[in-house]
C-alpha cells in the first residue's frame, strides 16, 4: 500500500467514526420529525424512522388542542420585540461606554459585568413580586423586559462595547465636523459599520428569547398567552400524561423552522455565538 | 459666492450655555439611561429585595411575613435533609457533566478545526442542538428515554441488552440527564476550542513534527498547554452553566424520580413558585448566587496568575 | 474666512498637562505649520482648535467670536485626517455631501458644490465609487474635497500625507500648496516632517513639550533659529553643536565669545579643505555617497562626530584626514540656556 493509500483509508475511517459520534446529535430530530407523523397506537410499536402512515392530521389536531397558533405567534413577536429593543438598548449603552469619558462610566462597567455573575434563578423571586405589583403578571411585559435588562442584555451592551472601540475613531470625528450629533453619529456612522457585532447580537438574543422558559413558567398562566416552549410541555392527557403524538408534531412545528435557517446561516449563527462566548 | 452653511451667524448666536465637556457628559448619560434604569429595577433592586426575604418567613399563600433573621439559612444548612441531598445531586451533575462535556468538545475540536470535505456538515450537526429550545430537545429525549417502549431502549434490545428504565431510577436518570445535556451543549465548547485551536500558530506543531515528536507528543507538549487559557474559561462557563440548569431537568424528570435529579436551580424554583416558601427560597437563592461568585472569582484569579 | 487667536490655551487629560499654554496669531489667508517631535502636543493642539477636544483653560477666537464651547460643526472649520476617515459605507460623492445633508442644504445645490469640488480635484469620474475602491492618493484627494465642500473659514490637516509613498507624497504637497493659493483659506498643518513644513508653510509653528519654541518664516528658522532644539530640528541633516570650549579654532569663526557656551554649524554650510587649510581638522569616519553629493562623518578630535555635505561627485575617502572650514556669518552661538545670541558684527539685521 502506498503512503497515499493508506492516508485515505485513515480518512475514510475517521469520518465513518466522526458519523457514528454524530448519531445521537442527529437521530432526536429524526425520530421527532418522523413520530410526529405517526398515531398513537404506532409510535409504541415496533421502532422505525419512516411511519407507516403518514397522519398529517397530528398537525391539525396540534391547533385544535390549545391556542397553538397564537401561542406560536406569541413566540415570534415577543423574540421580535426582545430582539429590536435589546439592539437599540444594549447599542446605545456599549457606544457610550466604549467612547465617551464621562464620570461613572467605570463604575457602570463593574455594575454591569457583576449582573453577568448574577443568575436569573436568583433574581426572579424578587422580580415575580414586582411584576405582580405593578399588575403585569401574565402578560408579555416580562417577558419582554426582563432578558432586555437581565444579563443577556449585558452580555448585548459588552459585545456591542467592544465592536464599537475597535471601530477608527476618526470616522466619527469626521462626523461631528460634519455637523453629527452624538445621536447622529451613533445611527448614520458606528450602527452602519458595526453590522457584523448588529447580527451577532440579534441572532443570539431571538433564540434566547424564543427559547425562554423560567420566565414564561413563572408569569404566564393562561393559554393563549404562552409562548412555544411553555405550550409545548402541555399536550397531555386529562391524567397528565403526555399525548406524545401531538406533543412530537407539535414541537417538530417549533423546531424545523429554527433548524432551516440555522443551516442556512449556519456559519453566521455560529459566529455569533463564538463571539460571545469568548466574552465570558 | 456660495451659500455659506457654516459660516451661518445664526448658527453661531444659538453658542450654548453649556460647555462642551458637560454636554458630552450629558449624551452619555442619555445613552445609558435606558441600561441603567432597567439595570436597576430588575436587577440591582430585586438583588437587595432578594437579601432582605431571606431573613423573612413569609409565606405567599397566607400574605405574612416575619423576621427571622439567619432561620433560614439555618434550616438549609443544618436542618433540612433535602438541601444538602439537593447539593449533593448539584454536585453530581457538574462534576458529570463538566468533563464528559469538556473531553468530547476537545475530541470534536481537534478533529474539526482543519480543514477537510464535510467539515462543515459535521460542524453543523454538532452544534445544531445549541440553537435547539432546551424544552424540545428535553420533550424528544423522554420520549426516547421511555422505559420499554422508548426508541433507545428498543434500539439496545436489538443488540440483546436491556436497558433500563432510563427515566424512572434515580441514578440512571442523573446519568441520562447528563449524557443528554452534554450532547445539547457540547457544539458550544467545540466552537470555542476551534477558536482556540486555530488561534495557535502553525508553526509551533510544524516546528514539534520536524523535530520528530508524535501526534500524542505534540498534542501534550504543544497544543494542549496553548490551550491551557481557553480550557479554563470553558470549564468555568460550563460549570456555571450546569449549577444555573432548570429548563433540561424539569422537562424530562421534573426533579424525580424520588428527588434523584431535584438541582439546586430546580429547588429554588419548586419552593418558591410551588410551595410558596418566599424566604427560604430566598435564602437558597443567595447561597447560589455565592456559589456562582466564588467559581467566577476562582476564573479571575487563576487568569491574573501567571502564565494564564 | 477668518484669522485664527490662541490665548494661553491649555489642554490636560486628567493630570497630565499636554498643552501648557499656548499663544498664536493666525493671520487670515496664512498658511500655518505646527511641527514638532512625537508628543509634543501638535495634533492635539489641532483638535482642540477643531473642537474635536474640549480646551481645558485659555481662549481660542475664530476670526473675532470666541469659540471655547462652540461645537466643532459650528466652529466653520474643515479637517483632513491621516487615515482620511472616508465612510465606507458611503460612495465618493456621498462622503463629500455628507456634512451639507446633515446640515439640511437642498440636494440640488449639494450636487453643485460636489461637482464643483470634484473637478477642482479631478475626481469626477470616482464620484460613484466606494472608498475602498480607490487608491490611497485618491482617497486623500477626496479627504480635501469633503473639507472644500464644507467651505470651511480655516482648513486643519492632521498629517495628511504620512501614509503615502514618498513620490505621491512630493505630488500631493504640492496639490495643497496650489490648493492654497486659489482658495485663500487659512490652513493649518501639522506634521512631523519638516520638509513638509518648511515646503508649505507662510509660517512654522515649533512645539515642544505642550509649548511653542518658535513661530516664524522657513527662512527666519533656518537662518535665525532661537534656540538650539529650533537649529537642530530644522535643516537636515541637523545642525552640528558642540561646546565652543572644546574647538581650538572657535575665536577665529565666532567673533565675540562673551557667553557663548555652544556654536552650531549646518552641515551644508562646512567646506571641506586641506587638512593644513581648514579652520580645524578631522578624520573622515564615515563617507556616504548620495549621488548629488556625499554625507561625511567627521570626527573631530575633542568636539565629537560632524556631520558634513560635501558637494559635487569628489568625495573625501573614509580615513582621510581632512580640514574643515566655514563662512562666519553661518555659525549660531547659543548661551548657556542653548538660546541664540545675535551676532553683533553681523550686517543681517535680527528679526
Amino acid at each position: 500500500m502506498t503512503y497515499r493509500q493508506q492516508q485515505r483509508i485513515k480518512r475514510i475511517c475517521w469520518v465513518i467514526s466522526l458519523s457514528i459520534v454524530a448519531i445521537p446529535f442527529v437521530f432526536p430530530f429524526l425520530w421527532m420529525v418522523s413520530s410526529g407523523f405517526k398515531s398513537a397506537n404506532e409510535i409504541f410499536g415496533q421502532p422505525s424512522l419512516l411511519p407507516d402512515v403518514w397522519r398529517w392530521r397530528n398537525f391539525v389536531e396540534v391547533f385544535e388542542y390549545q391556542p397553538f397558533a397564537r401561542q406560536y405567534f406569541n413566540s415570534i413577536y415577543i423574540a421580535l420585540v426582545v430582539t429590536g429593543l435589546t439592539l437599540i438598548v444594549s447599542s446605545l449603552a456599549g457606544y457610550a461606554l466604549a467612547r465617551i469619558r464621562f464620570a461613572g462610566s467605570v463604575l457602570l462597567v463593574v455594575f454591569l459585568l457583576s449582573a453577568l455573575m448574577v443568575p436569573e434563578e436568583v433574581t426572579i423571586i424578587p422580580n415575580f413580586f414586582l411584576i405582580r405589583w405593578l399588575g403585569l403578571t401574565d402578560t408579555h411585559v416580562p417577558l419582554i423586559l426582563l432578558p432586555v435588562f437581565g444579563p443577556q442584555g449585558v452580555v448585548a451592551t459588552f459585545l456591542m462595547r467592544q465592536y464599537f472601540m475597535a471601530l477608527p475613531k476618526d470616522l466619527e470625528d469626521a462626523g461631528e465636523l460634519d455637523g453629527l450629533s452624538r445621536i447622529g453619529i451613533w445611527w448614520r456612522i458606528a450602527l452602519p459599520l458595526s453590522r457584523p457585532a448588529l447580527a451577532a447580537v440579534a441572532i443570539i438574543t431571538f433564540l434566547h428569547s424564543w427559547n425562554l422558559f423560567l420566565e414564561p413558567l413563572v408569569f404566564l398562566s393562561s393559554l393563549e398567552k404562552f409562548t412555544l416552549p411553555l405550550a409545548l410541555g402541555n399536550f397531555t392527557d386529562p391524567y397528565g400524561m403526555p399525548l406524545w403524538h401531538l406533543q412530537l408534531a407539535a414541537t417538530s412545528l417549533a423546531v424545523v423552522p429554527v433548524i432551516i435557517v440555522y443551516v442556512i446561516a449556519q456559519r453566521q449563527i455560529v459566529e455569533s455565538f463564538a463571539m460571545t462566548g469568548v466574552k465570558g | 459666492m456660495k451659500p455659506s452653511t457654516v459660516n451661518d451667524p445664526r448658527r453661531t448666536e444659538r453658542a450654548p450655555g453649556l460647555s462642551l465637556k458637560m454636554r458630552g457628559m450629558l449624551t452619555a448619560w442619555l445613552f445609558v439611561s435606558p441600561t441603567v434604569a432597567g439595570f436597576m429595577v430588575f436587577f440591582l433592586g430585586p438583588l437587595i429585595a432578594v437579601v432582605f426575604y431571606s431573613a423573612t418567613e413569609w409565606n405567599m399563600l397566607s400574605q405574612t411575613s416575619t423576621f427571622v433573621g439567619w432561620a433560614n439559612y439555618q434550616d438549609a444548612l443544618t436542618r433540612n435533609p433535602d438541601f444538602w441531598h439537593v447539593m449533593r445531586n448539584s454536585v453530581v451533575f457538574a462534576l458529570g457533566l463538566v468533563p464528559m462535556n469538556i473531553a468530547l468538545a476537545l475530541a470534536l475540536a481537534m478533529s474539526l478545526y482543519r480543514p477537510f470535505r464535510g467539515v462543515v456538515v459535521f460542524r453543523t450537526i454538532f452544534f445544531a442542538p445549541v440553537v435547539t429550545s432546551a424544552v424540545a430537545w428535553a420533550i424528544v429525549w423522554k420520549f426516547l428515554l421511555q422505559g420499554e417502549a422508548g426508541a433507545v431502549n428498543q434500539i439496545l434490545a436489538t443488540v440483546g441488552i436491556d436497558g433500563p428504565n432510563w427515566l424512572r431510577e434515580p441514578n440512571w436518570a442523573m446519568f441520562a440527564v447528563i449524557v443528554t445535556r452534554v450532547i445539547k451543549m457540547v457544539g458550544l465548547n467545540m466552537i470555542l476550542y476551534i477558536a482556540a485551536l486555530q488561534a495557535i500558530p502553525r508553526d509551533f506543531s510544524e516546528a514539534a513534527r520536524l523535530e520528530g515528536a508524535t501526534n500524542w507528543q505534540i498534542f501534550r507538549m504543544v497544543i494542549w498547554p496553548n490551550l491551557a487559557p481557553a480550557t479554563l474559561i470553558i470549564v468555568v462557563i460550563t460549570m456555571i452553566g450546569s449549577f444555573k440548569v432548570f429548563d433540561h431537568i424539569y422537562l424530562m424528570t421534573g426533579g424525580g424520580p424520588e428527588n434523584g435529579t431535584l438541582v439546586l436551580a430546580f429547588y429554588i424554583y419548586q419552593q418558591a413558585f410551588e410551595f410558596f416558601n418566599v424566604g427560604y427560597a430566598s435564602a437558597l437563592a443567595i447561597i447560589m448566587f455565592f456559589i456562582v461568585l466564588a467559581l467566577t472569582l476562582v476564573q479571575i484569579l487563576l487568569r491574573r496568575r501567571g502564565s494564564l | 474666512m477668518a484669522g485664527l487667536t490662541l490665548n494661553n490655551v491649555t489642554k490636560k487629560f486628567g493630570a497630565v498637562s499636554v498643552i501648557k499654554g499656548v499663544d498664536l496669531e493666525v493671520n487670515d489667508g496664512d498658511f500655518v505649520v505646527f511641527v514638532g517631535p512625537s508628543g509634543c502636543g501638535k495634533s492635539t493642539l489641532l483638535r482642540v482648535i477643531s473642537g474635536l477636544e474640549d480646551v481645558s483653560g485659555g481662549e481660542i477666537r475664530i476670526g473675532d467670536r470666541l469659540v471655547n464651547d462652540v461645537q466643532a460643526a459650528r466652529r466653520g472649520v474643515a479637517m483632513v485626517f491621516q487615515s482620511y476617515a472616508l465612510y465606507p459605507h458611503l460612495t465618493v460623492e456621498q462622503n463629500m455631501g455628507f456634512g451639507l445633508k446633515v446640515r439640511k442644504v437642498k440636494p440640488a445645490d449639494i450636487k453643485t458644490r460636489v461637482r464643483e469640488a470634484a473637478a477642482t480635484l479631478k475626481l469626477e469620474d470616482f464620484l460613484e465609487r466606494y472608498p475602498r475602491e480607490l487608491s490611497g492618493g485618491q482617497r486623500q484627494r477626496v479627504a480635501i474635497g469633503r473639507a472644500i465642500v464644507s467651505d470651511p473659514a480655516i482648513f486643519l490637516f492632521d498629517e495628511p500625507l504620512s501614509n503615502l509613498d514618498a513620490e505621491l507624497r512630493v505630488h500631493m504637497r504640492a496639490e495643497i500648496a496650489a490648493l492654497h493659493q486659489r482658495l485663500g483659506n487659512t490652513m493649518i498643518y501639522v506634521t512631523h516632517d519638516q520638509i513638509e513644513a518648511m515646503t508649505l508653510a507662510d509660517r512654522i509653528v515649533i512645539l515642544r513639550d505642550g509649548q511653542i519654541e518658535q513661530v516664524g518664516s522657513p527662512r527666519e528658522l533656518y537662518s535665525h533659529p532661537k534656540n538650539v532644539f529650533v537649529a537642530q530640528f530644522i535643516g537636515s541633516p541637523k545642525m552640528n553643536v558642540v561646546e565652543a570650549a572644546s574647538l581650538s579654532a572657535v575665536s577665529e569663526i565666532g567673533g565675540d565669545l562673551a557667553g557663548v557656551v555652544s556654536v552650531g554649524m549646518r552641515p551644508e554650510h562646512l567646506t571641506v579643505t586641506q587638512p593644513t587649510d581648514g579652520l580645524f581638522r578631522g578624520r573622515v569616519s564615515l563617507s556616504e555617497y548620495t549621488g548629488a553629493g556625499s554625507l561625511l562623518h567627521v570626527e573631530v578630535p575633542g568636539s565629537g562626530t560632524f556631520l558634513v555635505l560635501q558637494n559635487g561627485p569628489e568625495a573625501a575617502e573614509t580615513g582621510a584626514e581632512i580640514g574643515l572650514s566655514i563662512e562666519p556669518e553661518n555659525v549660531h552661538r547659543f548661551d548657556a540656556n542653548g538660546l541664540r545670541i545675535p551676532s553683533s558684527n553681523s550686517l543681517k539685521g535680527e528679526t
